[in-house]
């Protein structure tokens, strides 16, 4: 059985100005159910990529398809009820909104969504309780922990149920043991068939979490290789996107997963 | 160029709109400032120059003669109080004057001065008129007579000089020539002759009477002056004083037109300078605040603490002074139409502003706007360095919590409901917002009470004796008839007028007619009131026409009058007196039982029954019929039905030209209109420059609510809803301020022209003005957040979340 696919990208380039392109032709095929973490130095245009699948940006040629829409064709007010209904976004600085309380945060998606106010507020105590920050409902953000905030914001991010979770370096901010919990929730995500697009510097937490790496650089996916660890994309059981290249081993790396899973049951 | 200089430079460059709302404000401010101030010190200035110059007086009484010999007039020069008197001079009044045959020039086409009606004439005589001891007289053209058929009259066609008046209403009809015009500062009379010219005159029918002219130790209001009249008519006998005229009422005369302005001029003065000051303070500061990464820099860069003080009060001073200057410019350019005609009999008029007004006014509010944009700027001034550079984001708003929350129950949209807290988060910044809409609304609340008020009192000059679809005149007297029009004295026997029973049925005969009376002028003069005064006497029921009252009633029985305001303010006459009509030597006693707001024909107007004139003796006079058609009625179709029924009457249906609309009422509600436009302006602008601020260092917030979906006409309406209640607030404020400005600015502007409004005019705020004024802050507020809104809309969410 072959899954849908969640992302295609088609020839997609983004240019700024007279420069180099920030992302030059990718072609990429992400599976539902699958994580793909995404790797590359600092301008070698992984935000540029997650900005084009998220429709924070449009491509300057090419095409974005995500979740059966085509991404690139939408206008402002048409890529909003797009990530509304089909984008959550998790972010390194978390991005909480500090003037309201955890439960609040969680709620806006929703709310903008139009949500009815008691289904709403089901769904966010749910949230909060499966990511185990219940107790923290009537806090405000700033008293959290690195890891409790990122918490939040995951469960923002879940609060519409979306196709898919994109996260923008999760662990960057946090120290080692709030960035395993942080691991570890996106493998019980993934584990339920959340899809998600982790872009990250850590070539521990990509080989740990994603079944499949890509590599970009200045723009161009060099590297496009399973993760040995988590296996092939469910329900598939192949690698999508251009072949391995040469010296792409080392993104396949050893198997850095800790922990048993957290307290993340039930989540979508 | 200076470094600092390159900095104030390019600080301006960046904030156009800032400086361009700076310079604006500041426009506004001087624009107003200098026109009232100037208005202030120079409209009355010709004059009093002109009063102590010539000597003039400050009161003129007519004795009866009949009753006060010249002994006993002259005797009341030691009435109480007077400190200099001249007279007793003889004088009669009233004399209708027509122009005489031997003028062949002409008015226009078919329209020669020859026959034509002069301004009624009050002649006197003194031993030598030209060098009067008090009330000196002013020869504008020609020379004084020397003949006893010889006179110099203050208002004679120019066109017809060395030509004849004739007095064609005395019994003798007695002709002089015209040798000169002459003016006496407070109007003691407006024809003067050689005491054989006078004789001429008595013997020809006038009536003889004699004036006193006075100047008392009080007398600077019109209660000092009435009671120094009292105490001549004590000091005379009894019944003597037929008439008074007070300086006062040709001061009035001569720069109430003027005057008038000053009152809402201060008021946007100060409105202009308040809302000057809040605007530079939220720039400057804003800038300030905007920029403290740019001052860290600078001073990193080795700017000292001044320099960078200088640097950002100087971003504010070089736009306000292009306001300043080019509001110096605006005021003195204004003043000009204002000034046109005011006092240019007093031959010292000019229509400049004194320069100490150009130099004060501009210097004055440069020192504030410097001194504003001070406060702020020396806050630069005083950042230390190393803080600066390390401010990254805007800080986390801690305040506004409580808000949030209750926003949030709040059975609104999420994005209103998050827009509606954020005033809480940064209360300094609402409260701008909030100073800036209320000074708009205030300055909207005033203008429109101002502007209702201006519409509804040319609304009454519009109506009464103006009032109708059409109207009916003699059919030699139509615009296009062959006559000389109105022009023709109403005591000429050869004038036409209207059989009024019979026009008025044949007019009612009429379909579509809807409405009608009758009136003309009566010809009859008012003993002790100005020359101008004209008795009305009407046909008909003129209650459709709007004519208000000011005080008591319509007239309801014969021997009953209704005063014009503006004859009542003049000759001190009040509900209850009784005035004198007089017609060809015929007087009737005719009780006054109403004031009216009555405007048209100089307004120096009593209006009375026809049937009084009938009952009295007296012939009335009805030689024009206003008509107010139906709906829907064509006054061409009117006319062609009407001119075969008025035809054999003698009478023909005729435009009615009855547009007596106020020149200077007009300019005012322009004036007001252009400036209430620019405080609005700058008020909607303040709001937009704080938004901006505001939503510049919430960009990244916003970049957050767009990730998670927020669209762009929710972004829109987050940005707005937080201004919405800071705009409400200051609405709900800003009105009664407003109303209560207007009310106070009405009663010195009636004043200044010497009338009493109608309720109609001085009550502006109806419910249905009020309601869109109160929701009017919010609308400023709105309009000042649309740009900045759709600027958070379209911002690029990619970026904004970067802005960390």
């Amino acid at each position: 059985m072959t899954n849908p696919p969640m992302i295609d990208l088609a020839e997609a380039t983004k240019k700024y100005d007279d420069g180099p392109p920030a992302l030059a032709g990718v072609t990429l095929t992400v599976a539902a159910g699958e994580c793909l973490a995404v790797l590359g130095h600092s301008g070698s245009g992984k935000s540029t990529l997650l900005n084009l699948i998220a429709g924070l940006d449009r491509p300057s040629s090419g095409t974005v398809t995500v979740d059966g829409t085509r991404v690139d064709q939408l206008g402002e007010a048409g890529s909003a009820r797009f990530r509304r209904a089909s984008i959550g976004m998790v972010f390194q600085f978390f991005n909480l909104l500090d003037d309201l309380t955890v439960l609040d945060n969680v709620l806006v998606p929703a709310q903008l969504a139009g949500m009815g106010k008691a289904e709403a507020r089901r769904r966010a105590a749910d949230l909060l309780g499966s990511l185990g920050i219940d107790r923290h409902a009537r806090a405000y953000p700033q008293r959290l922990s690195g890891g409790e905030r990122q918490r939040v914001a995951v469960a923002r991010a879940l609060m519409n149920r979306p196709a898919l979770l994109l996260a923008d370096e999760p662990t960057g901010a946090l120290d080692s043991r709030s960035a395993a919990d942080v691991r570890q929730l996106l493998l019980d995500l993934n584990a339920e068939g959340q899809t998600i697009l982790l872009v990250t510097h850590d070539v521990d937490l990509a080989a740990s979490t994603a079944h499949r790496t890509i590599e970009l650089v200045d723009g161009a996916v060099v590297r496009d290789v399973a993760n040995g660890v988590r296996g092939g994309v469910p329900g598939d059981g192949a690698a999508r996107g251009p072949a391995p290249l040469p010296g792409a081993g080392h993104l396949a790396g050893a198997d850095t997963r800790s922990g048993s899973g957290g307290p993340a049951g039930a989540l979508r | 160029m200076s470094a600092l200089g390159k900095v104030v430079r390019s600080g301006v460059g960046r904030r156009r709109v800032q400086s361009f709302v700076m310079a604006l404000t500041t426009l506004a401010a001087v624009t107003s400032s200098v026109l009232s101030l100037g208005l202030l010190t120079v409209v009355q200035a010709p004059f009093d120059h002109a009063f102590a110059s010539r000597d003039a007086a400050h009161l003129a009484v007519q004795f009866d003669g009949t009753k006060a010999g010249a002994a006993q007039a002259a005797a009341t020069a030691h009435a109480a109080g007077v400190t200099e008197s001249a007279g007793p001079y003889p004088i009669t009044t009233n004399l209708d004057a027509t122009v005489g045959p031997d003028c062949t020039a002409t008015m226009g086409p078919g329209l020669p001065f020859a026959g034509s009606d002069a301004p009624p004439a009050a002649v006197t005589t003194r031993p030598d008129l030209a060098h009067s001891p008090m009330d000196q007289l002013v020869l504008d053209d020609g020379r004084w007579p020397t003949a006893a058929n010889e006179i110099v009259l203050s208002q004679w066609p120019y066109d017809c000089r060395g030509k004849s008046v004739v007095f064609s209403t005395l019994p003798g009809k007695p002709a002089f020539v015209v040798v000169g015009r002459a003016n006496s500062l407070t109007s003691t009379a407006t024809g003067f002759v050689t005491g054989a010219g006078f004789d001429r005159l008595t013997a020809a029918g006038a009536h003889a009477d004699s004036q006193m002219l006075y100047r008392f130790a009080h007398a600077g209001t019109d209660a000092e002056i009435a009671t120094d009249k009292q105490a001549i008519a004590a000091a005379a006998p009894a019944g003597a004083v037929e008439g008074a005229h007070s300086y006062l009422t040709e001061r009035e005369r001569a720069t109430g037109n003027a005057k008038v302005f000053v009152p809402f001029l201060v008021v946007f003065g100060v409105l202009g300078l308040f809302l000057s000051v809040l605007i530079i303070a939220i720039v400057v500061s804003g800038a300030v605040v905007s920029a403290i990464r740019r001052i860290g820099i600078l001073k990193a860069l080795g700017f000292t603490p001044s320099q960078v003080a200088r640097a950002y009060a100087a971003q504010a001073l070089i736009p306000a002074s292009v306001g300043v200057v080019l509001g110096t410019v605006f005021g003195n350019l204004l003043a000009v139409p204002v000034l046109n005609g005011t006092s240019h009999e007093v031959g010292a008029a000019g229509t400049q502003l004194p320069v100490w007004v150009s130099l004060l006014v501009p210097l004055g509010t440069l020192v504030i706007v410097g001194v504003t944009a001070l406060i702020p700027a020396l806050r630069a001034g005083r950042l230390p360095a190393a803080q600066t550079l390390v401010v990254g984001r805007a800080p986390k708003a801690e305040r506004g919590r409580a808000a949030q929350r209750l926003a949030a129950r709040l059975p609104l949209p999420r994005a209103m409901s998050l827009g509606l807290a954020q005033p809480f988060a940064r209360p300094a910044r609402a409260a701008l917002v909030g100073g800036a809409v209320l000074f708009g609304a205030v300055s909207a609340t005033f203008a429109m009470g101002l502007e209702t008020a201006f519409a509804h009192f040319q609304d009454q000059r519009t109506g009464g004796f103006n009032a109708g679809s059409l109207v009916v005149v003699p059919s030699d007297q139509t615009q296009s008839g062959p006559g000389p029009g109105r022009v023709r004295n109403p005591n000429d026997p050869d004038a036409p007028h209207l059989d009024p029973a019979r026009v008025a049925a044949a007019i009612a005969s009429v379909p579509g007619t809807k409405a009608a009376f009758g009136w003309g002028d009566s010809g009859a003069t008012v003993v002790g009131t100005p020359a101008q005064t004209e008795v009305d006497t009407v046909y008909g029921d003129l209650s459709w026409t709007g004519l208000e009252l000011i005080a008591g009633r319509w007239y309801a029985a014969p021997g009953e009058a209704v005063v014009s305001d503006r004859l009542a303010t003049t000759a001190g006459i009040h509900v209850g007196d009784t005035v004198t009509a007089v017609q060809a030597g015929k007087s009737l006693p005719l009780k006054v039982v109403g004031i009216d707001f009555d405007t048209h024909d100089g307004g120096q107007i009593v209006t009375t029954d026809a049937a009084s004139f009938t009952a009295g003796g007296l012939t009335p006079r009805i030689d024009q019929f206003n008509v107010q058609l139906g709906a829907h009625v064509s006054g061409q179709t009117w006319s062609a039905s009407a001119a075969a029924a008025l035809s054999p009457l003698g009478a023909a249906p005729d435009h009615n030209m009855g547009g007596n609309m106020s020149d200077v009422v007009m300019v005012m509600s322009a004036l007001v209109a252009t400036l209430t436009l620019m405080l609005v302006l700058v008020a909607a602008l303040g709001v937009l420059n704080t938004v901006v601020q505001d939503t510049r260092e919430r960009i990244h917030d916003l970049g957050v609510f767009k990730a998670l979906g927020m669209t762009p006409k929710q972004t829109i309406a987050m940005v707005m809803t937080s201004v919405a209640l800071s705009g409400l607030i200051a609405g709900l404020i800003g009105v009664p301020i407003g109303a209560a400005l207007e009310r106070a600015t009405l009663d010195p502007m009636q004043n200044a022209v010497g009338m009493h409004l109608p309720a109609s005019v001085t009550h502006s705020y109806t419910p249905g003005l009020v309601g869109p004024l109160l929701a009017g802050g919010m609308v400023i507020a709105l309009l000042g957040a649309l740009l900045p809104a759709g600027w958070a809309a379209r911002s690029r969410t990619a970026t904004a979340l970067r802005t960390e």
